[in-house]
Formats: structure tokens, C-alpha cells, sequence
């Protein structure tokens, strides 16, 4: 019983550093918000095309916003990057806030009820309410 | 350049920073060099010699968010090719509507173009540089007023623009900057949007006026010698068909997109017009394909130029026209054609998180002229 088990924990910890961590990615938006968020939406809120709600990104330092970028918006940082700047310097928007970290990510979705944004699955409080799950 | 910074500085320095006013400065940079493959070669103001300077730019935006949905947004730019001189790109006071209803009034960038409003942000697309065969029309400014309304139609994303004002500055006219003017400047854009397909249609129409008179036909023989000739041989009527004074212009720009992150396609067409001038009616086009691989997105393209010469113009004329006068008209006529083809194969690498490394080769086969014209050039595109 006890090899067995042993033998799980030695094959997950194989697995965990032959494969890269790669973290479920909760939206998260304000508890006041009743908002039915689609993926189509989520897309369309992080590439300017739609102000229904105030997006805020995590800082490009962290690895989260990488994932985030393929995973929540379908376009790698490279390309998003380039996508804002069309809009930025013809006028026509204003990329997402940028915020350092995942608890000032939270903090600011829990006082603004406009807001939405993005942290992993696992750091998520009761401050903040889950909209969407990706994985 | 000490005095371009001392503008810049001035410029920024004037923003006022209040509690009520958020300013964002923002700007990008691109730093290209290129060289032709042969000696007798020119192309995009490239020879044979390795040049760090003609399509370099640099460029600072400020916007200032003034609140009451009331903005304003001035872009500085210099080119290496005016030796970095710097000078308002855009400038323009912005005031929202509505969520989906923006005006803007000062100098706007001519939306001609799928690229147009941000063909000096290299970081923004993959080429090296816009295909000159369809974006070398210059009348890049102008000053006016420009409304935007998007709206989704079913699940269709669209994006009208309408535009009004007028361009003065100058026209490239047989290698000579002249003067040009394009007054009572009306447009329509049209975007439409939908995954990874988009589609674009443009028209302009304007009433163009350049300042021909002192290009040069023959050694101290200039176009307004010309004119005064024909004049004094009572063919007024005939100056009349050929110069450009207030005449009716009209563009014409279709553009396709399909860009699903992976693979991307660009293809445009444009027409354009002017009426009862010398200048030949341009029709150009050019299609792209390129495909990315994680940070390098290798691609290719292709740009047509047809400007079929006017000789309508003066075949009324060539009865009566003396020699001495035929053969100049015919020459201003024919100096208007133009018949090229261009390849272009190139290579964008996103080496930095704000940075692209290019590469581009591009070889313009010139039919009117019997000149084949090959460019290497490389550089970098950044944002900041």
C-alpha cells in the first residue's frame, strides 16, 4: 500500500517537471456583477473592441499574462502588442490597465464594479466572483 | 536636432498635468537600413550605397484624457530622410459621442488606406514597409474633421468613417516637390470584421490643385513655359485639359483580410482619379500571404502598378499642335505612365517583448522603363 502510493506521488512529481506548470486561468470580475461572459466577449473586451467592461491585465513580467494572452484571447503577447498599437497611436483606445501582481489584480476587480480580470484558478478569494474558467 | 528635442521637451512639458487630466506618452521607432543590388539601381530613395537613414523615424505621442469624454492627442514625428526634422503627424482634439460615436477635428491621417493611420508603426504589421506600389500616392495628412461609428451588426463588427476637410502641402511631381492643395475633401471608410475575416472599402472624392508650372520638361524649358506657349498659339483650351487646377478627383480602395494568428492574408486594390489633368489614371494592387511560426512570421507579396498615359488628352491637338509644342505635350502626357511589378520576401522576428527584427528584399520590375530594381533592406521596429 504504502509503494503505491509512493509510486502515485514519484509519478506525479515525473510528471510535474517533465511538463511545464501550466495553471487554470480564472476571469474573475466584481460580485456585483451578473454578467454571462461568452469567450467571443472575453476577446472582444481585451482587444478593444468592446468597452462593456474596464479590462486589467497582469504585468507582461509575469507568465501568467503570456498564457492569458494565447489562452483568453487567442493571440500570442507579440501579436496583442501589435494589435494595441495600431489602436494606440491612431487615438482610437487605450490598452487594458496594467497591474504588478495577482493580489492588486484582485483588489482592484473587488473595488471596481466595472472591472475584470484575470488570475490563476488557485488564487482566487471571495473578494472577487469567477466568470469563466480556462484551462 | 537640438532644437527637435527642445520641441519635443516644450511640447510635453506644456501638457497640463491636473488631477483631472491623465497624460500617456507613448512612441515607437524604427531604425532600417538598406542598400540596391546594383550600381545603377534605385529604389524606395535607396542606391548602392548602405543607407541607416531614409526610412528611419522616430516619433513621441502624448494624449491628454481631459475628461467630460474630451481628449487630445499630438503625434511628433522625424524622418531620417528630413534629416529627424520633427513635425506634427497628427494633431487632434477628440470628443466621444457616445460609446460608439467618436469626433475628431484637426490634422488626421487620409484614410486611403487599410494601413494608412498607422503605416509609420512598423512594430503594427509584419512587412518592412507598406507596399509603395499601392501606398506611395503621398496626401498622407489632412486637416478636417473625421466621425467614427462602430456598431455590430449580428455578429459582423463595423466600423464607419466619415471624413471632411482639405490637404495642402506638396505633391511629388518627376522627382521636383511641388506645391498641392486638395480642397472640399469628403470620404467614406467602411470596415467590417468578423473572426479572422475583415473586408474594407474607401472613397474619396476632392478637388485637386498642383502647382505644376515650374517642373522642369527640357534644360529652361518648364511645364509653365509650356503652357504659356500653347496659350500664345491660342490653344488655351488644350492648357486647360492638361494642367491640374481645381480638378475633380475621386479614390477608390477595396481591401481584404484574413488573419486567424496563424496564417495571414492582405490583399488591396485603389483607383485613382483625376479628372481633366495630365495625370494618369492609377490603377495598383498588391496581395500578401504570410504564416507565423511561433516569433518569426516569414511572407511574401506581390504589388502591380498599371498608370496608363492620357493621351486622349492632346489627340484632338496633334493636327494643329507645331512639333516644337507637340512634342513636349506628349512628353508631360507620357511621363505619367507607369507600368511596374514588385516581389517582395521578407522575414519579421519578435526578438523582445516591444521589439521586431526585419528583413525584406524586394525586387520592382519597371515595364516603362526596362529597369529591373533590387533592394535588400533589414531593421528594427519598436514601441514604447
Amino acid at each position: 500500500m504504502l509503494s503505491r502510493n509512493l509510486a502515485i506521488v514519484l509519478l506525479l512529481a515525473a510528471s510535474g517537471t517533465a511538463l511545464p506548470v501550466v495553471a487554470d486561468i480564472a476571469v474573475i470580475v466584481n460580485p456585483a456583477n451578473s454578467t454571462n461572459l461568452t469567450t467571443d466577449e472575453l476577446t472582444r473586451l481585451y482587444t478593444g473592441r468592446s468597452s462593456a467592461l474596464a479590462a486589467v491585465n497582469i504585468a507582461e513580467s509575469s507568465p501568467l499574462r503570456g498564457q492569458f494572452d494565447e489562452k483568453g484571447v487567442g493571440r500570442s503577447s507579440a501579436q496583442l502588442k501589435a494589435h494595441w498599437s495600431k489602436l494606440v497611436f491612431t487615438g482610437k483606445g487605450t490598452p487594458p490597465l496594467e497591474l504588478a501582481t495577482e493580489a492588486a489584480v484582485i483588489e482592484h476587480v473587488a473595488q471596481n464594479p466595472n472591472a475584470i480580470g484575470y488570475v490563476d484558478a488557485s488564487s482566487v478569494t471571495d473578494a472577487v466572483k469567477v466568470v469563466l474558467t480556462l484551462n | 536636432m537640438k532644437k527637435n528635442l527642445l520641441a519635443m521637451s516644450l511640447v510635453i512639458a506644456l501638457i497640463p498635468v491636473t488631477a483631472n487630466s491623465s497624460t500617456t506618452i507613448n512612441g515607437f521607432a524604427s531604425i532600417k537600413a538598406g542598400i540596391t543590388t546594383g550600381s545603377d539601381e534605385q529604389l524606395y530613395g535607396y542606391d548602392d550605397t548602405l543607407d541607416f537613414k531614409n526610412e528611419s523615424l522616430i516619433a513621441l505621442q502624448v494624449k491628454s484624457d481631459l475628461g467630460e469624454k474630451l481628449s487630445v492627442t499630438a503625434q511628433l514625428l522625424g524622418r531620417g530622410q528630413d534629416d529627424f526634422d520633427v513635425g506634427f503627424e497628427w494633431a487632434f482634439i477628440s470628443y466621444q459621442l457616445s460609446d460608439n460615436m467618436t469626433i475628431n477635428a484637426g490634422r488626421l491621417r487620409t484614410p486611403f488606406y487599410k494601413y494608412s493611420d498607422f503605416k509609420d508603426v512598423g512594430y503594427a504589421y509584419d512587412w518592412l514597409r507598406v507596399p509603395q506600389g499601392v501606398y506611395g500616392l503621398g496626401f498622407d495628412s489632412i486637416e478636417g474633421l473625421t466621425f467614427y461609428r462602430t456598431a455590430q451588426l449580428g455578429n459582423i463588427d463595423s466600423t464607419l468613417q466619415l471624413i471632411f476637410g482639405g490637404y495642402d502641402g506638396t505633391a511629388s511631381l518627376s522627382g521636383t516637390q511641388v506645391n498641392a492643395t486638395i480642397d472640399n475633401v469628403a470620404g467614406i471608410t467602411w470596415e467590417l470584421a468578423k473572426d479572422a475575416f475583415s473586408a474594407r472599402f474607401a472613397y474619396l472624392i476632392g478637388k485637386t490643385s498642383i502647382e505644376t508650372t515650374s517642373v522642369s520638361l527640357a534644360p529652361d524649358f518648364t511645364v509653365g513655359n509650356l503652357y504659356q506657349a500653347l496659350a500664345a498659339n491660342g490653344l488655351s483650351p488644350l492648357v486647360t485639359a492638361i494642367d491640374i487646377d481645381d480638378e475633380s478627383s475621386n479614390f477608390t480602395g477595396i481591401g481584404l483580410t484574413y488573419d486567424d494568428s496563424d496564417w495571414i492574408a492582405v490583399a488591396e486594390y485603389t483607383r485613382v482619379e483625376v479628372e481633366n489633368s495630365f495625370v494618369a489614371t492609377q490603377k495598383n494592387w498588391y496581395a500578401s500571404l504570410g504564416k507565423r511560426f511561433n516569433s518569426f512570421t516569414p511572407y511574401i507579396s506581390y504589388e502591380r502598378e498599371n498608370n496608363d498615359a492620357v493621351v486622349s488628352i492632346y489627340q484632338p491637338y496633334t493636327a494643329v499642335l507645331p512639333p516644337q509644342l507637340l512634342v513636349p505635350v506628349q512628353g508631360l502626357v507620357a511621363s505619367q505612365e507607369r507600368d511596374a511589378s514588385t516581389w517582395n520576401i521578407g522575414v519579421r522576428y519578435d526578438f523582445h517583448p516591444s521589439a521586431a527584427f526585419k528583413a525584406q528584399f524586394s525586387s520592382e520590375d519597371n515595364d516603362t522603363l526596362g529597369q529591373r530594381n533590387g533592394l535588400l533592406a533589414f531593421g528594427v521596429d519598436l514601441v514604447f
